[in-house]
């Protein structure tokens, strides 16, 4: 047996698992656990062949059937969903049970001995150590993260929408392209896509930009030491990024009330309505904050960056007070007056230091749900809006929330998602590289 | 010449920052004194930040005629539940990341941070049908379980990235003097982290507090919900007609917020400033 187990135990192992680890290595307590996990896998085997016959037929519509007994064309891509990760995990054990066959095979070939159990078993915890402390972790992110993930991604290319597909009472099938395609084609779907498209960078870059440079802007007046009470104003700064983001917001809301918000109600006091209404600017006895579409944009903003200055504020005054004192002795001697020393050393490495916190800013944006719901709720909505059901102040993120709670057209928002992911990949990557240990050459 | 250019620039440096200042600070004056105001809705509150009469009957109604405490008392829990296993779940995997070195780590990594580029509530299509499946719908449970789920990538990074910063050599002349992965963990690595652990703490203990997308999507019945979709649906649609309530419901909880804040604030500034240069 020894002169050919670098052959003779994959292929052992290769018929079952662990048939060689225990027939030509003898490596019983490695063969038993390996062998163990093909007979649990082949037991279940009928439950994950139907799930993964359901995962490619979707059910057939069975029109005579009671609501509930009929096939769940949902239930069953997510139990087929769960059944291709088991198998695929299955796979993968099965690989290595063959590899590591081969190479014990071979090693046995060469020096007549293999593995003790009591060495197998100590190696096996010291290698698996890491896989078994993060598995908890790795079942709660599978559930909860990669499989929603995956599934929404998939129910772009199904026809799972309302009204006409939606389970329990009618099935969903694979349609496989047609949602991108029909979502070009239609008039309404790409030009919904193009304004919230366009409105979504637009109002990540300008929040980006205006929280950063206010922040900047508050730090370094708060930073000249000829400003007495800097102490009280930092506090009373700080305060919009210490109450929860979601009550501001509702709270704007109402402060931004058209009719009867406090700001309406003070301009109207001062007869500015009237005199806008005198010089013609306005035609209406209250001021649309939120409900011209100019306005709301422009509001969002404003909102958005009383909630958000606060935090490049205090970051950019925590890396100012850290920058190496050396650098402005050396320049002061160098004759650099105050200002000079802000143009050439401060401010250059202010931003090199915050360029990678700009980044996630934007990223940031360009998901963030709350700053627009909570103000507007997409709102206001004109012609696109009823076809479309994207509002004029619609993020992608807010139009994927309303596709899905209110209109239930499941795949469309799945393809504005994948085209969302798209877009944001880049980022991740970029983050990516900008770690140290990346840097290092660690990974 | 010169004193006088100064003088000024300074008159306007201070006009800018107390115009700031009033535009932060108005919007929550005007919360609070709404929330003492007589009257139910938004037109009756005055336009300054003072109340007409002063009186607690929005504290009293919020109290007796909803079921604010039981929202509150809800969100405390999930909140707490939700620190205590992102933390646990977060120092483990950060740990194992960081120290070990195995054959999927890299793939790991790569993938932790592409999940978390990506809001959670774009799959919540199969979270629904999940936890309908686990019998874990209109459950505490079920939501705890996908907050701290959903926080584990960012927050691994992040802790990794901590982690990385104590020298492996401290730990192996603990390993040297006989302590084992527990202790070197517990006794060397924990203390050296703990501004980033607190600062963990701080955001998994803050987040259900705010998130609305979640429970209005897994919670169903009167009692279990939070306080986010209590004070929503407060003043959702009719907007006018409960401000005052929701203002008081609002400012009750601002306040343990900005107690935190304060608190905490020496740590939250120092992970957010090491964060920037570290990249």
């Amino acid at each position: 047996m020894r002169q050919t187990a670098g052959k003779t135990a994959p292929i052992a192992s290769a018929l079952f698992m662990g048939l060689g680890h225990i027939v030509v290595l003898r490596q019983y307590a490695k063969g038993i656990i390996l062998a163990l996990i093909e007979t649990v896998f082949l037991l279940n085997a009928g439950t994950l062949l139907t799930a993964l016959v359901g995962f490619i037929t979707l059910g057939d519509p069975k029109p005579k059937m009671p609501i509930m007994q009929r096939d769940n064309s949902i239930f069953m891509m997510i139990d087929g969903l769960i059944a291709i990760v088991i198998v695929a995990l299955f796979l993968l054990l099965y690989l290595y049970n063959v590899r590591d066959a081969r190479k014990s095979g071979l090693d046995y070939e060469q020096t007549g001995e293999t593995q003790t159990t009591r060495a197998y078993l100590a190696q096996l915890f010291d290698k698996a150590f890491p896989y078994i402390g993060l598995s908890p972790a790795i079942v709660m992110l599978a559930f909860f993260v990669v499989i929603p993930l995956l599934f929404s991604a998939l129910l772009a290319f199904t026809n799972y929408t309302a009204p006409s597909n939606l389970p329990p009472a009618n099935v969903v099938d694979w349609v496989g392209i047609d949602t991108f395609k029909q979502m070009a084609s239609l008039p309404q779907y790409s030009q919904g896509f193009a304004r919230t498209a366009s409105w979504t960078l637009v109002w990540a870059f300008a929040s980006t930009f205006t929280t950063y440079f206010g922040g900047l802007f508050m730090a370094l007046a708060l930073l000249d030491k000829k400003i007495k009470l800097a102490k009280i104003f930092r506090i009373i700064f700080i305060l919009p990024y210490a109450v929860p983001g979601m009550i501001s917001l509702l709270i704007w809301a109402n402060l931004l009330n058209g009719q009867f918000g406090p700001l309406t109600r003070a301009l109207r006091d001062l007869g500015i309505v009237q005199w806008l209404n005198n010089t013609g600017l306005l035609n209406i006895d209250y001021i649309p904050w939120l409900s011209d579409v100019t306005m709301a944009r422009v509001m969002l903003v404003v909102v958005n960056l009383w909630l958000g200055f606060p935090y490049f504020m205090l970051l950019i005054t925590g890396l100012m007070t850290s920058m190496p004192p050396e650098l402005y002795e050396a320049a002061t001697i160098d004759g650099a007056g105050t200002s000079q020393q802000f143009r050439y050393i401060t401010l250059p490495l202010l931003i090199y230091q915050t360029i990678p916190l700009m980044i996630m800013s934007f990223s940031y944006n360009m998901n963030n749900f709350g700053g627009v719901y909570f103000l507007t709720q997409g709102n206001p909505s004109d012609k696109l809006t009823t076809q479309s059901f994207a509002g004029a102040t619609d993020t992608l993120m807010t139009w994927i929330y309303k596709l899905t709670v209110d209109q239930r057209m499941y795949n469309k928002a799945a393809v504005v998602a994948i085209l969302i992911f798209a877009a944001i990949a880049p980022f991740a990557i970029y983050q990516f590289s900008q770690t140290k240990s990346f840097k290092d050459g660690e990974m | 010449m010169g004193k006088v250019l100064q003088a000024l620039r300074y008159i306007l440096v201070y006009t800018v920052l107390i115009i700031i200042a009033i535009m932060v600070i108005y919007p929550i004056a005007f919360t609070v004194a709404g929330s003492f105001s007589v009257g139910k809705s938004l037109a009756t509150t005055s336009v300054l930040p003072i109340p007409r009469d002063p009186t607690l009957e929005h504290y009293r109604r919020l109290f007796e005629e909803t079921k604010y405490p039981l929202w509150f008392a809800n969100t405390f829990k999930i909140a707490v539940a939700n620190t205590g296993l992102s933390i646990v779940l977060t120092l483990i995997s950060a740990y194992i990341f960081s120290r070990f070195n195995f054959r999927f780590k890299k793939a790991g990594l790569m993938s932790m941070l592409v999940l978390q580029m990506f809001p959670g509530f774009v799959g919540m299509v199969a979270i629904y049908i999940l936890l309908y499946r686990m019998g874990l719908l209109d459950t505490h449970l079920g939501l705890v379980l996908v907050y701290a789920a959903g926080q584990v990538p960012y927050n691994t990074w992040l802790l990794k990235g901590y982690f990385d910063t104590i020298p492996k050599s401290i730990d192996e002349a603990a390993r040297v003097d006989g302590a084992g992965h527990l202790t070197t963990f517990l006794r060397i690595i924990l203390p050296n982290t703990m501004p980033i652990v607190t600062f963990l703490g701080v955001t998994s203990f803050t987040a259900p507090w705010l998130d609305f997308i979640f429970p209005r999507l897994i919670l169903r019945s009167e009692d279990k919900k939070t306080l986010a979709l209590g004070l929503f649906e407060m003043i959702r649609g009719r907007s006018n007609d409960n401000f005052t309530m929701f203002a008081a419901g609002s400012i009750l909880v601002a306040i343990p917020f900005v107690i935190i804040f304060a608190v905490n604030q020496k740590y939250l500034v120092k992970v957010m400033s090491a964060g920037a240069v570290k990249g």
